[in-house]
């Protein structure tokens, strides 16, 4: 056999590495998949596929770029192409006539204090939270997700999601007003503002 | 403020909060929720917002169950071929 057909060695300084700096990322990349696969089976197999393609990729990541943005990568493209087909889509991609403050504008129309909208965003439930979050559609959701929840900035964004920068800030900007919307519902169904 | 001034503010607002500005326009835009109480009234509640997204949507604990999984997952691979 050619030397160049023989594997090439194994390298446990290499799995250390993926154990000290990729293993602790499980509980962002779990929760992550939460709200990406909307159920906690599907994200735990999600995870656990995700681990898997970026342990035996991890020889192939390049030095000095950046790691996290990486396997966040790896977790969404494995969504995309397991999970995303067997699931409902929303056919509802969010309008552009929406204001930009719509939620503020209405809060501040309501009886509340001056100064006491934000306080109304603590009372909404989390899981009404993470509802009006999963209900986006995929790109909008998935740009919303990685910039608010996970703190990435547009450009890792655009390298996660294979998409121009133009268009994260077009899918931001469309899907806060679109979650704005929802949480509006969701405070006037709990009755935490009273019209 | 002037009107013009306030909605040249807030249409930066998103980007200014995403941390996406740098020099100049992000000192204009600081200097400007300094002393403009609409304005700066606005940017606290889209921080809010932000904040409010990660702690509710954000890191959960993981299952015991599930780091047991990637534990084990991980030890039947061979090491990574450097």
């Amino acid at each position: 056999m050619a030397r160049s057909q023989v594997a090439p060695p194994e390298d446990p300084a290499l799995r250390e590495r993926f154990e000290r700096e990729v293993l602790p990322l499980l509980p962002n990349l779990y929760g992550a998949a939460l709200r990406m696969t909307r159920n906690p089976q599907d994200a735990e197999d999600l995870v656990q596929e995700t681990y898997l393609r970026a342990y035996r990729g991890f020889a192939g990541f390049q030095e000095g770029t950046n790691l996290r943005a990486w396997v966040y990568r790896i977790l969404t493209n494995t969504f995309i192409n397991s999970y995303r087909k067997k699931q409902r889509e929303p056919v509802t991609v969010p309008d552009d006539d929406t204001a930009d403050w719509y939620l503020y504008d209405k809060l501040g129309g309501s009886n509340v204090e001056a100064s006491a909208e934000s306080e109304v965003l603590e009372k909404i439930p989390d899981e009404d939270v993470q509802r009006a979050l999963e209900d986006l559609p995929d790109g909008f959701r998935m740009a919303v997700l990685l910039a608010d929840v996970e703190g990435f900035s547009y450009k890792e964004i655009a390298e996660i999601l294979d998409v121009p920068i133009g268009t994260v800030m077009s899918r931001l900007h469309r899907g806060r007003k679109a979650l704005q919307k929802a949480l509006w519902e969701t405070v006037r169904e709990r009755g935490l503002v009273t019209d | 403020m002037s009107p013009t001034e306030c909605e040249h503010v807030l249409k930066q607002i998103e980007l200014y909060l995403d941390g996406e500005l740098v020099g100049s326009l992000h000192v204009e835009i600081e200097r400007h929720l300094g002393g403009c109480h609409p304005c700066s009234g606005h940017a606290d509640f889209q921080r809010k917002l932000k904040e409010v997204l990660r702690s509710k949507c954000g890191c959960r604990e993981v299952p015991a169950e599930l780091l047991e999984r990637v534990r084990t997952l991980l030890e039947r691979q061979p090491d990574p071929t450097a």
